[in-house]
């Protein structure tokens, strides 16, 4: 350990010689406080809480990222380029050893870099909070400043995808047309269903209405007294003249004496919106049933995953946020294995360019997610609806399949989102993303790493690389 | 071929009894480029042993496969072909390199820290305790002269410098075997002559040292035993006696002998040479000595420098049991001292070389400080009694036996 504590304390010496860490700190406090300073807010709770913890903390990331690739790539690969690891490989430290004391030196260093603009953000937000009026202090403190816990419906889509596949397999028995269509496009007639049979769960139509049941039994005895937030999102296929929609809500046992029923102020489509639950209505069970009427001449959607979620009161918003610091931790963390990685058998500018294009495919899921479900990497005719096909979608579609399942294994917790809107992070929640982030992902980049470190001849005849 | 080509598996100079420490079997590496195409054959099918305690050279000029060769040794580069054991074990096992120091031809270190926190890197990866890395860095900063630039990032320091704190890196685990690759590239004169003291006094601890270096100088002064690589290939190999000895030649050295002696000597050995040269000669010492003669009266009158100054005491821990010498006790002190024989024998410059004649057999008589050739002034004369005295004490400081 000691030689490992060796090289994480040279890449500290390193970053502060080079003047780096005085940089970046730099940086980091133009962010987080220069940032709220310059963008002034609306006054609102919500408003406030968009540019205070959304932008500051999405610019400490964003800052700590780049500067973590830039860090790890070049804290291995100048080494090698300019031939200090000779005389350190020489020495009785494992070539692993040496990687991962590299790697614990840039980790540690984001951590207390991430510490500091964390505390600069938690005492401007309190700070700031006081400037705001009474009421949306009020706001502030019970939908922001807090850990709400998330409970929804179990998930159906299992059940979903079966009866939609049943549907397909019934029309392709009932219909022999359909064996003349080429694979892509029975995938777009599959696609077509599964999203027929997802409606039928998801869509209001006008004058009908939808219930939602959402077991909160594990929580029933901490949440009495206790007041949560229904969080809810839709969307429209047609936009009425206003763009707001109206609605009944019945909250609480349909079938006793607890409950109650409340008209919503019009709410707009494709965005999320809080609606109070008052305390104790919960059934004996500890179910909160929430029936909606349409009273609009346009159906709506509720998404499955995100359309409707009860958050109810967990812990205290100091811990929530150090939890959600952690899951930025352990981003960096990937990040920097993911630089050292390409430094192991790349220059480093070249493993600084691989490493930026890694990022740029990370950042372009939804584009990759679109492919995916088109079935092609070819443009379709959107005129005839004519699938797209090209001879290398054998081995694109399937690669990419890879790359989205892989990013969205690691991208499962977004803190910044659910630090910004009030709702908790769970210990739980942190110990998947540990093991999504830095065990698994991280461990492959970290293992690829020392074996191609492990492999390379660290000098060539010459002395320089 | 030379005659002291010698079969690697006896290699002269050293008992056969002496444990090999290094073994190499046709050893090849060849580069290749990034089609992997051989590119250069750096070495080509080498063999050799070097063996417990002694001082081994690595010789050839630049491009020869030296450098290639003492990192194949280190696990830097993998071989090509052919087998490498250090201590027994691969050249990449670990805990082998605890035993191992190494100053590469440049001085690879890290800029931004001061020598200090150089030397306490390097001792943390050898896993020595905080109190021994303090207590070896104050005694190699003060070996290699650096003990008052402690401070400065190594980045700052000049050619010479940064030798010299690689030196001391090299040395911090109080090595088994000290490979050096130019150890004296940058340095001045007296740094020279420092390391090549530094080299003799483990050698005379029971160090093994490889000296790979294209200056003959440096190798001839200090090896036991050489290889000489050219084209990646040993071209000769064995014990510098045996590979520089002249035995059909004889050399005399006497103090300066008054005519009439001097003429019958020459008589003497005249009627038993019937053909052949017969020399009479002043030896002359080498620039080196000289040189240093001259540095050691200058610095009677030594001022401050910021760079590096001369070091000398070889760090106690190196010296390992032997009591620690006053810090005044300098090994310059003996080089600097008058009439001092250095180990290495003075060179016979050819140049110096004449043919018998009156002439010069009435200048050869003649007491040395009577020539017009210019010298420095003469340095305080030592009495016997003092030379002793210093001999014991350099004895006493590089742990040798008297």
């Amino acid at each position: 350990m000691q030689r490992i504590l060796a090289i994480a304390g040279l890449t500290w010496k390193a970053a502060l010689r080079f003047k780096v860490f005085i940089v970046i700190a730099l940086l980091l406090v133009l962010a987080v406080v220069g940032l709220p300073l310059i963008v002034k807010d609306d006054g609102t709770a919500q408003g406030f809480t968009q540019i205070i913890l959304t932008y500051t903390l999405s610019a400490t990331a964003c800052l700590l990222g780049f500067s973590t690739l830039w860090l790890s790539c070049g804290t291995l690969a100048r080494d090698i380029e300019e031939c200090q690891i000779q005389v350190v490989a020489t020495k009785p430290i494992a070539r692993w050893q040496i990687w991962l004391g590299k790697w614990l030196g840039i980790v540690s260093l984001n951590a207390v870099l991430l510490c500091l603009a964390g505390a600069c953000i938690y005492g401007l937000l309190q700070w700031r909070a006081t400037k705001l009026p009474v009421a949306e202090q009020k706001i502030l403190r019970e939908q922001v400043l807090v850990a709400r816990g998330t409970a929804k419906e179990p998930s159906q889509m299992a059940e979903i995808a079966a009866a939609a596949d049943q549907v397909y397999q019934a029309r392709l028995g009932q219909n022999p047309q359909m064996h003349e269509l080429s694979n892509a496009e029975k995938q777009i007639v599959r696609n077509q269903i599964l999203q027929q049979a997802m409606a039928d769960f998801q869509l209001v139509p006008p004058g009908y209405t939808r219930t939602w049941q959402i077991n909160l039994g594990s929580e029933k005895k901490y949440l009495q007294d206790k007041g949560m937030q229904l969080r809810i999102k839709f969307e429209t296929a047609d936009q009425n003249n206003s763009g707001h929609y109206l609605g009944m809500w019945q909250l609480g046992d349909p079938n006793g004496t607890n409950f109650i029923q409340m008209p919503t102020p019009s709410l707009a489509p494709d965005t999320f919106h809080e609606i109070d639950v008052p305390p104790n209505l919960l059934d004996t069970n500890g179910v909160l049933t929430i029936v909606f009427l349409n009273e609009n001449a346009t159906p709506l959607l509720f998404p499955l995953d995100d359309g409707m979620q009860v958050l109810f009161p967990e812990s205290g918003f100091v811990l929530n946020f150090a939890r959600g610091l952690a899951v930025i931790l352990f981003w960096l963390a990937l990040l920097s294995a993911l630089g050292l990685a390409a430094a192991s058998f790349l220059s480093f500018p070249v493993a600084t360019f691989f490493s930026l294009a890694m990022l740029v495919v990370v950042f372009s899921s939804g584009s990759i997610a679109e492919t995916v479900e088109s079935g092609s990497i070819a443009v379709g005719n959107e005129d005839t609806g004519k699938a797209g096909h090209s001879s290398a979608d054998v081995v694109m579609i399937p690669a990419l399949k890879g790359i989205l399942f892989v990013v969205q294994f690691t991208n499962s917790i977004s803190p910044i989102d659910l630090l910004s809107s009030g709702r908790a992070i769970s210990w739980a929640d942190l110990g998947i993303a540990f093991a999504h982030i830095v065990l698994l992902m991280g461990g492959i980049f970290i293992i690829c790493g020392i074996l191609l470190f492990q492999r390379r001849e660290l000098a060539t005849a010459q002395g320089n690389q | 071929m030379p005659v002291a080509e010698l079969n690697p598996q006896s290699p002269a100079g050293v008992p056969k009894s002496a444990e090999a420490i290094i073994t190499v079997r046709g050893l090849t590496k060849v580069f290749r480029d990034f089609w992997n195409r051989p590119k250069a054959r750096a070495v080509d099918n080498i063999d050799f042993e070097v063996r417990r305690g002694e001082v081994f050279g690595l010789l050839g000029p630049n491009g020869s496969g030296k450098s290639t060769t003492v990192k194949l040794l280190l696990g830097l580069l993998n071989p090509t072909r052919g087998h490498i054991e250090v201590f027994g074990h691969s050249p990449r096992h670990v805990q082998t390199k605890a035993r191992i120091g190494y100053l590469p031809e440049e001085s690879y270190l890290y800029r931004y820290l001061n020598s200090r926190e150089t030397l306490d890197f390097f001792g943390n990866l050898f896993q020595l305790s905080k109190g021994e890395r303090e207590n070896r860095a104050a005694q190699l900063l003060e070996m290699v002269g650096l003990g008052k630039t402690q401070m400065r990032p190594v980045g700052e320091f000049s050619k010479g410098m940064q030798r010299r704190i690689g030196l001391a890196q090299a040395l911090i685990n109080d090595p088994d075997l000290v490979i050096l690759d130019e150890p004296t590239a940058g340095l001045d004169p007296i740094g020279c002559r420092e390391v090549k003291d530094l080299i003799l006094a483990l050698a005379r601890r029971g160090k093994t040292v490889i000296l790979s270096s294209h200056l003959l100088s440096d190798v001839e002064d200090v090896c036991d035993r050489v290889v000489i690589l050219f084209g990646g290939k040993i071209r000769a190999a064995g014990s510098l006696k045996e590979l520089l000895a002249k035995p059909d030649t004889l050399r005399i050295t006497t103090p300066v002998l008054p005519r009439p002696t001097l003429e019958r000597v020459l008589e003497i050995i005249r009627r038993d040479i019937t053909h052949g040269e017969v020399r009479v000669d002043n030896p002359t010492q080498n620039l080196e000595s000289y040189f240093l003669e001259v540095v050691a009266k200058a610095r009677e009158a030594a001022h401050e420098t910021s760079g590096a100054q001369s070091g000398a005491n070889v760090a106690a821990y190196l010296r390992k049991g032997i009591e620690e010498a006053p810090a005044a006790d300098k090994i310059l002190e003996k080089l600097s001292l008058p009439q001092t024989q250095p180990k290495t024998e003075p060179k016979t410059a050819p140049a110096h070389e004449a043919k018998l004649d009156e002439k010069k057999l009435e200048a050869l008589a003649q007491p040395a400080a009577a020539q017009s050739v210019q010298k420095p002034e003469p340095a305080p004369q030592a009495k016997p009694e003092d030379l002793t005295k210093a001999d014991e004490k350099l004895s006493s400081l590089l742990g040798g036996k008297k």
